[in-house]
C-alpha cells in the first residue's frame, strides 16, 4: 500500500506565492534596480548611473572598514558558536545529573532579546564595569580594557557577546546531532580500542557533519548580515570603529542617500549567496551516512 | 478550505475502498473544486489585505463629514484643510482643539490634523510630497525641512502675508533669505554651557569669559570634588556643542560670509586653523581630567541625574536640560552661559523648530494663510505666547514673565544681541557623520586636524549627491 504525498493540492500555494511575490520577489527585484541608480530624497528625477555607487562602496573608507568589520565579525562568530557549541554538546550529551537543568541554562540566553542583552552587557563593558572589576579582582589588571570603547577591540567585543547568546542554540542542534548516533559504533570502538579522542575524530565528526553544516550556514549567513548586535551595543561607534555593512545601510538611508543605500544591500545579498552556496556544496559532498 | 475537507469527506462515503485511491481520487475528481477553492483563498486574502489597507481613510472620511454636516451652522460652503504633524508634536499650541475650534467658528474652514509617527515624520512627509499627496500645512523644524524636505522645492515663500510686518525677528523663519514658515516665538533654544548656580556661588566662581577662566573654574571645581563637566559623548550628537557654537561664534565675528563659501563649495571646513583650535580645546578638557572618565560609555539620558546629584557642576548642553532638571527638581538653580571658546563669546541659538509651512501643491493655499493669519492675530497670539511662555516674535504682542534662567539669557545675551546661530542653522546636509568623526576624537582614532578633514570629504560628497552647485 503506498501513501501519496500528494495529500493537498500544489495549488493552495497560490495565495503564499503571490504574496511572496509581490511583497518579497518584487521589492528584491526593484532593489536591484535602484542600486544602479543616483536615488536620493533630495533629487527630483532617478537616473541610471551604471555601477558608480558600487565603485564608491570600494572607494570609500568607512564602507571598506564596515566591510572588514563584517569579515572580522562573520569568522569570529562562526568558529566561536560552534566551536564552543561542540564542545557543549558534547559535554551534555554524557551521563552528568544536572545536564537538564545546564541545557536549559546554555540555550537561555538565545531566547532573549538582544535588545535586553545589550542592556545587561553595556554596563558589564564599562572601563569601571564588572568585567574589568573581576579582572581586578584576581590581579589581571592588565587585561583591563575600554571594552566597547577602544576602536581596535569593539568589533571583537560585540562578537563575544554575540558568541555568548547564540552558542546555546547551536548547541542545541548540535546535541540533536548528536543523539542520533547510535551507542554501537562507540562499543565497537572501544572494544577495537580507540581512545576518546579517536572516537570524537573518526565516529562523532563524521556522523556529526549534517549539524555542523546547518550550524556552519545559520552561523556564516547571521555573521554576514550582522546589524542588531552592533547597532544597539556601538551603534557603529565610537567614531565608525564597528561599523558592519548591516549598519552602513541604515546610515546611506538615514543620509537620503537611497541609490547607495540599495547598492550596499545589493553587495550584502550578492556576498552571502557567492560565499553560502558553493560552501553548501562543498559541505553536503562530505556527508557520509551511517 | 471548508470546501476542501466536505469534498474529501463526500469522496469517503462515495465509497472509496484503498487510501491510494482515496487520496489521488479526491485530487484527480476535485481538480476543478480546488482550483475554485484556492482561487477563493487566495481572493480573500487578498481582499482581507486591501481592506486593512483602506479602513483608516474610509473611517477618517467619514468623521470629517459626519463633523462637518454636524456644524454647517454657518453659510458658505465648508472647507477642511488637512495639518500634517508628528504624533510627538501632538501638545503643539498651533493644534489645541479650542483654537481649531474658534478658527472654524470665525471662518467655516475645518482644521483636519494628520497625525504621522514620530519616527517616521520624516519619511512620510517625504513620501507625501513626492506624490503629490500634499497636506495644507505642515508643522515641522525649519532646519530639518532644508535637510529633510527639500525647502525650495516643495515649500511655499511667506514673504507677502500680512503678518510679517510685525515680526521682530525674521531669520528664525526664513532660509535664503526668504520666510518660509510660521511661528509666535522666536524663543529658539539656547546652546551653552549649563551649570549649577549654587556650586559656583559656594566656591565663590564667577562665570569665565574666556577658555583660561574656564579652565580655571575647572581646576577649583575638581578641587572640590565634583567632576566639572559631564561629557555623555556615548551620545555622539552631545560632541558637536562645543564646535556648532564656537564656530559660527568665530564666523559671525571674523568671515560672516564663511558659511555661505562652505556651502558653494569655495572654502573647506579645514581651511580655518581656529576650527581645530575649538575642537582642541573641548579635547583638553576631557585630557586634563575635568570630566567623567568614561565618557564614550556614558549617555545623554544621565545627565538630569548627573545635575541633581551635583555629582556634575557643567555641562556642553541645551536650555532644554535646565528644564528637564526643574521638571525633577524646581529648587535646583541652573543657569547657561555661552561656550568659552573666545574672549567674550556669543551664545549658541539653536535653529527654532515646530515651525508652521504651506506645500507649494497646497490644495487649499488660501484657507491655510487664512490659518497662519488667525494664529499671528493679536488676541491668539497673546493667548499662545502666554500660555507657553514664549519669548514673542511680534510686535504688537509682549512677551509674559520668564523662568529665571530664561530671564537670564533674555537680558545678559539676546537683548543685547549677544547671540549667534549655531553651524547647524548652516549645514543643509545630514550632520550625523560630522557627529560620528567628533567622537572618534575622543576614541583616539583622529586629530581636531583629521576630523575636519574627514569631514570635508564627507560634506563635499553628500553636497555632489545633493547636486549643490560647486561641489
Amino acid at each position: 500500500m503506498k501513501i501519496s504525498k500528494k495529500l493537498y493540492s500544489y495549488y493552495l500555494i497560490w495565495p503564499a506565492l503571490l504574496i511572496y511575490s509581490i511583497f518579497f520577489v518584487l521589492p528584491a527585484l526593484t532593489g536591484l534596480f535602484y542600486s544602479f541608480t543616483d536615488w536620493r530624497l533630495d533629487r527630483e528625477s532617478i537616473k541610471f548611473i551604471g555601477f558608480d555607487n558600487f565603485e564608491r562602496i570600494f572607494t570609500d573608507r568607512t564602507l571598506l572598514l564596515a566591510i572588514k568589520n563584517t569579515a572580522i565579525f562573520a569568522v569570529v562568530t562562526v568558529l566561536g558558536k560552534n566551536l564552543l557549541g561542540i564542545a557543549l554538546a558534547v559535554g551534555l550529551n554524557m551521563k552528568l545529573k544536572s545536564k537538564n537543568v545546564l541545557r536549559a541554562i546554555f540555550y537561555s540566553p538565545s531566547i532573549l532579546s538582544v535588545l535586553v542583552i545589550s542592556i545587561v552587557f553595556t554596563p558589564m563593558l564599562r572601563s569601571d564595569g564588572t568585567i574589568n572589576r573581576i579582572f581586578d579582582a584576581v590581579g589581571l589588571h592588565s587585561l583591563n580594557q575600554a571594552w566597547l570603547t577602544n576602536p581596535s577591540i569593539v568589533i571583537l567585543t560585540v562578537a563575544a557577546v554575540s558568541i555568548w547568546q547564540h552558542t546555546g542554540f547551536q548547541m542545541a542542534i548540535y546535541l540533536a546531532g548528536l543523539q542520533s548516533i547510535s551507542k554501537e559504533y562507540y562499543e565497537a570502538a572501544t572494544i577495537d580500542g580507540a581512545g576518546s579522542w579517536r572516537s570524537f575524530r573518526s565516529i562523532t565528526i563524521p556522523l556529526l557533519l549534517p549539524a555542523i553544516n546547518i550550524n556552519l550556514m545559520l552561523t556564516l549567513i547571521g555573521g554576514l548580515k550582522v546589524f542588531s548586535e552592533v547597532f544597539v551595543l556601538t551603534g557603529g561607534g565610537p567614531g565608525n570603529a564597528s561599523q558592519v555593512v548591516g549598519t552602513i545601510i541604515l546610515r546611506s538611508f538615514g543620509e537620503g542617500s537611497w541609490g547607495l543605500g540599495t547598492a550596499v544591500n545589493t553587495l550584502l545579498f550578492a556576498a552571502v549567496t557567492i560565499i553560502a552556496i558553493p560552501l553548501l556544496i562543498f559541505m553536503r559532498r562530505k556527508e557520509v551516512s551511517e | 478550505m471548508y470546501l476542501t475537507q466536505t469534498s474529501f469527506y463526500n469522496q469517503n462515503v462515495n465509497g472509496f475502498t484503498t487510501i491510494e485511491n482515496f487520496t489521488t481520487g479526491a485530487i484527480h475528481m476535485n481538480d476543478k473544486m480546488k482550483k475554485i477553492a484556492t482561487g477563493l483563498l487566495a481572493g480573500v486574502m487578498t481582499l482581507s489585505l486591501a481592506a486593512c489597507g483602506s479602513n483608516n481613510s474610509g473611517s477618517g472620511n467619514a468623521s470629517a463629514t459626519n463633523n462637518g454636516t454636524g456644524n454647517s451652522s454657518n453659510t458658505g460652503e465648508k472647507v477642511t484643510i488637512e495639518l500634517a504633524i508628528s504624533k510627538s508634536s501632538q501638545d503643539s499650541a498651533f493644534v489645541a482643539q479650542d483654537l481649531l475650534d474658534e478658527f472654524e467658528q470665525k471662518t467655516n474652514i475645518k482644521v483636519n490634523l494628520q497625525l504621522l509617527p514620530a519616527e517616521q515624520t520624516a519619511t512620510v512627509l517625504q513620501t507625501k510630497l513626492a506624490v503629490d499627496e500634499v497636506p495644507d500645512l505642515i508643522q515641522y523644524n525649519l532646519a530639518s525641512a532644508v535637510t529633510d524636505l527639500n525647502l525650495e522645492r516643495n515649500f511655499e515663500i511667506l514673504d507677502n502675508e500680512p503678518w510679517v510686518g510685525r515680526l521682530l525677528n525674521k531669520d528664525v523663519l526664513s532660509a535664503n533669505d526668504h520666510v518660509y514658515s510660521f511661528h509666535v516665538s522666536q524663543d529658539t533654544g539656547m546652546q551653552g554651557v549649563v551649570y549649577n548656580k549654587d556650586i559656583f556661588k559656594e566656591l565663590g566662581l564667577a562665570i569665565p569669559n574666556s577658555y583660561e577662566e574656564f579652565l580655571a573654574v575647572c581646576e577649583k571645581i575638581k578641587a572640590s570634588g565634583v567632576t566639572p563637566v559631564f561629557m555623555p559623548f556615548k551620545d555622539n550628537w552631545a560632541a558637536n556643542i562645543w564646535p556648532a557654537a564656537a564656530f559660527a561664534d568665530w564666523a559671525a565675528k571674523n568671515e560672516p560670509s564663511l558659511f555661505d563659501d562652505i556651502n558653494a563649495g569655495r572654502k573647506k571646513w579645514s581651511d580655518v586653523p581656529e576650527f581645530a583650535t575649538f575642537l582642541q580645546q573641548q579635547y583638553d578638557v576631557y585630557k586634563k581630567g575635568y570630566t567623567n572618565t568614561d565618557i564614550l560609555s556614558d549617555s545623554y539620558d544621565m545627565a538630569v541625574g548627573k545635575f541633581l546629584n551635583k555629582e556634575t557642576a557643567m555641562m556642553f548642553m541645551g536650555d532644554w536640560l535646565i528644564v528637564n532638571v526643574a521638571e525633577k527638581d524646581p529648587s535646583m538653580h541652573l543657569g547657561l552661559f555661552a561656550i568659552p571658546s573666545s574672549d567674550g563669546a556669543s551664545l549658541g541659538a539653536s535653529p527654532l523648530g515646530g515651525q508652521l509651512f504651506i506645500p507649494k501643491k497646497a490644495k487649499h493655499m488660501d484657507e491655510a494663510k487664512k490659518f497662519l493669519e488667525f494664529i499671528a492675530s493679536k488676541e491668539v497670539a497673546q493667548k499662545i505666547v502666554d500660555a507657553q511662555g514664549y519669548v514673542s516674535n511680534f510686535s504688537d504682542v509682549t512677551t509674559p514673565k520668564l523662568p529665571e534662567y530664561k530671564q537670564e539669557i533674555v537680558d545678559q545675551y539676546i537683548t543685547p544681541k549677544k547671540t549667534v546661530l549655531t553651524t547647524d542653522a548652516y549645514m543643509i546636509v545630514d550632520r550625523s557623520e560630522l557627529y560620528r568623526l567628533l567622537q572618534d576624537e575622543f576614541a583616539g582614532g583622529l586629530d581636531p586636524a583629521g576630523v575636519l578633514k574627514a569631514w570635508d570629504e564627507k560634506f563635499s560628497q553628500l553636497m555632489k549627491d545633493k547636486g549643490a552647485e560647486g561641489f
